[in-house]
């Protein structure tokens, strides 16, 4: 595998491909493109990059009206603002109108680490997977980022994505097949079920080889479309295996954890263990000191399997 | 505009009023205020100055009407079934269950809707992206926006007026139906965004003031835009609220009105009133030639 890449600069330039390939996209900046990675598609289609500066909330209503036009516009900037400062335009300008528009949240989870809580984001898969209609793609590695970005494209409505800030591991060979809401079966296990999805994946793979070094066996899986949820892996694991682990960089409340369990508490229910942030404001400072402040390092990761399946 | 053309405007006018009325009659309840206060403003949209076809609501190079205070859908709803986009009967079904017409409007329920509105302080953006994405295709349809003077305090239109100016998106008009009433009292004293003009003009806009129920006014000034080449266009047009029904004009407690037997008679005596009159205008009219 090569060596970790720029999510922002991945997103960007795939952004800039599609673009090369379809006319209509267009780009809508909060100031927020050079930090998204755009500035380049800027430099290639100064005239399909629209400056607003910062106004989330004015900028989503105008993506929902050049979406009335044929326009695919992109919108990226920091993950808070893109869903939660502009909630009620994304649920009605977007959602509810049901607008081909694609919204990107960057620098997402904790990954603007010390900048505090006013800019983490780990509520945000939990407001905008109450708007019905929204496809929410969280890819783990660059070259999902790629794929995720051309799939989103690619598919007609509104759309969540969010992205990292620091440097990703590659976690696939370029030919993986990636399908919106189809999950993916990174190895398979018999013992426990292990779902990662986003920034965190990497840690969920390397908590399976940890575990996998202490005789447990685990099918690992890629949840990287969190709506619409790849209800029939959920729930195959759920029959086959029995006990089932999420793990996210984003509140327990109301993200991966909470779909799943949605799922299984009602058509096949299993032991479950949901690593995530509770009830609180994250704190701040480095961002791998913040993962294993809330135990979403990988042997952290590990241990709480461990536990989990020992019943502890 | 010459008289006879005007005398129809009237009557169109009059006919939405009578449609407003057969749609407080299905629904008992609505926000009838401001509505009435917009009724001229969407006589002359639907009938003289959209470039639309009802028969294709969907056509490509239309003009956009987005309704920004969605809560004055009454009026919209009497204009589009009176401009032919569907049945009259559809009015007969305000307030039931699943009606395609919905308290706020819902584009997905019913054909000529643009816009799903109904929280104040979206439109504006909505349409500035419309007007956008027409100018990129080089159309020369416009955007209209109606929107309520209570709306401007929501902040995001401000955003929404600041990208329009900075794109200079000359091919919206907005009307600010300034009733000067909002539920809780006079919207100078709930929140005082006067003076409106200068406001909007600091922003980057074209503005005049305009009587919103003077069809003159309103059509002349509408097809002169853009006011000034490179500038969205505003017209506050001046109102009264309730506008026609003689209880309830200009009082803040019909903002959203609540029917009872004996104001809905009063109601369709007033429109009545209207009619004779509007009748006897028509009579001097032909007997003149």
């Amino acid at each position: 595998m090569s060596e970790p890449k720029d999510p922002r600069k991945v997103f960007g330039d795939a952004v800039v491909e599609a673009a090369e390939k379809n006319p209509d996209i267009v780009v809508l900046s909060a100031d927020s493109s050079s930090g998204s990675g755009l500035g380049n598609f800027l430099k290639r289609f100064p005239e399909r990059h629209f400056e607003f500066g910062i106004m989330e909330q004015g900028i989503t209503g105008y993506a929902s009206g050049l979406a009335t036009t044929g326009k695919i516009p992109v919108f990226a900037a920091i993950a808070p603002f893109v869903t939660a400062r502009n909630y009620e335009m994304f649920r009605n300008d977007l959602g509810y109108m049901n607008q081909n528009v694609k919204i990107v949240g960057r620098c997402c989870g904790l990954t603007y680490d010390q900048l505090g809580s006013t800019h983490h984001s780990i509520d945000d898969v939990a407001i905008i997977r109450t708007i019905p209609g929204v496809t929410i793609i969280n890819p783990g590695d660059p070259v999902t980022i790629t794929k995720a970005v051309h799939a989103m494209i690619d598919h007609v409505g509104p759309c969540y994505m969010k992205i990292g800030s620091p440097k990703m591991p590659v976690l696939y060979p370029e030919d993986v097949a990636f399908r919106l809401g189809k999950g993916i079966v990174m190895q398979d296990g018999k013992d426990v079920v292990l779902i990662g999805t986003g920034t965190v994946l990497s840690k969920a793979v390397a908590a399976t080889k940890l575990l996998e070094q202490r005789g447990i066996s685990v099918r690992l899986i890629d949840m990287h479309t969190l709506k619409p949820l790849d209800r029939e892996l959920i729930l195959s694991a759920a029959r086959e295996i029995g006990k089932i682990v999420t793990v996210e960089e984003h509140f327990i409340a109301g993200g991966l954890g909470s779909a799943v369990s949605e799922i299984c508490s009602q058509e096949h229910p299993v032991k479950m263990k949901m690593i995530g942030i509770g009830d609180f404001y994250a704190s701040n400072g480095p961002y791998e000191e913040l993962l294993g402040l809330y135990g979403l390092q990988a042997e952290q990761i590990s241990d709480t399997i461990i536990n989990f399946l020992n019943n502890k | 505009m010459n008289r006879n053309e005007l005398l129809q405007l009237e009557s169109k006018a009059l006919k939405i009023r009578r449609n407003i009325l057969r749609l407080m009659k299905a629904g008992k309840a609505g926000h009838v205020g401001g509505a009435l206060s917009s009724t001229e403003i969407l006589t002359a949209l639907y009938f003289k100055l959209l470039n639309i076809d009802p028969a294709n609501p969907k056509w490509k190079e239309r003009d956009r009407f987005v309704l920004s205070a969605g809560h004055k859908c009454l009026v919209l709803y009497a204009a589009l079934a009176e401009r032919g986009f569907y049945d009259e009967s559809v009015l007969d079904t305000y307030g039931a269950l699943n009606s395609h017409i919905p308290g706020h409007p819902n584009m997905h329920k019913l054909p000529g809707v643009e816009t799903n509105t109904g929280a104040l302080g979206h439109g504006l953006s909505i349409a500035g992206g419309m007007a956008l994405g027409l100018r990129m295709d080089g159309l020369k349809a416009k955007v209209c926006v109606v929107m309520g003077d209570g709306e401007l305090a929501e902040g995001s239109n401000w955003e929404a007026a600041s990208a329009a100016s900075m794109h200079k998106l000359d091919n919206m008009l907005v009307f600010v139906d300034r009733n000067k009433l909002q539920i809780s009292g006079p919207t100078i004293d709930v929140m005082n965004y006067e003076p409106l003009d200068e406001r909007w003009r600091s922003f980057g806009w074209s503005v005049r003031t305009i009587d919103g129920h003077d069809f003159e006014a309103i059509i002349n000034n509408a097809r002169d835009i853009p006011f000034e080449k490179g500038k969205p266009s505003v017209l506050i047009a001046d109102t009264v609220k309730s506008k026609g029904l003689s209880f309830a004009e200009g009082k803040v407690n019909y903002h959203y009105w609540k029917t009872t037997p004996e104001e809905m008679e009063q109601a369709e005596h007033d429109l009545d009133a209207i009619e004779n009159k509007l009748k006897e205008k028509m009579e001097r009219g032909s007997s003149h030639e």
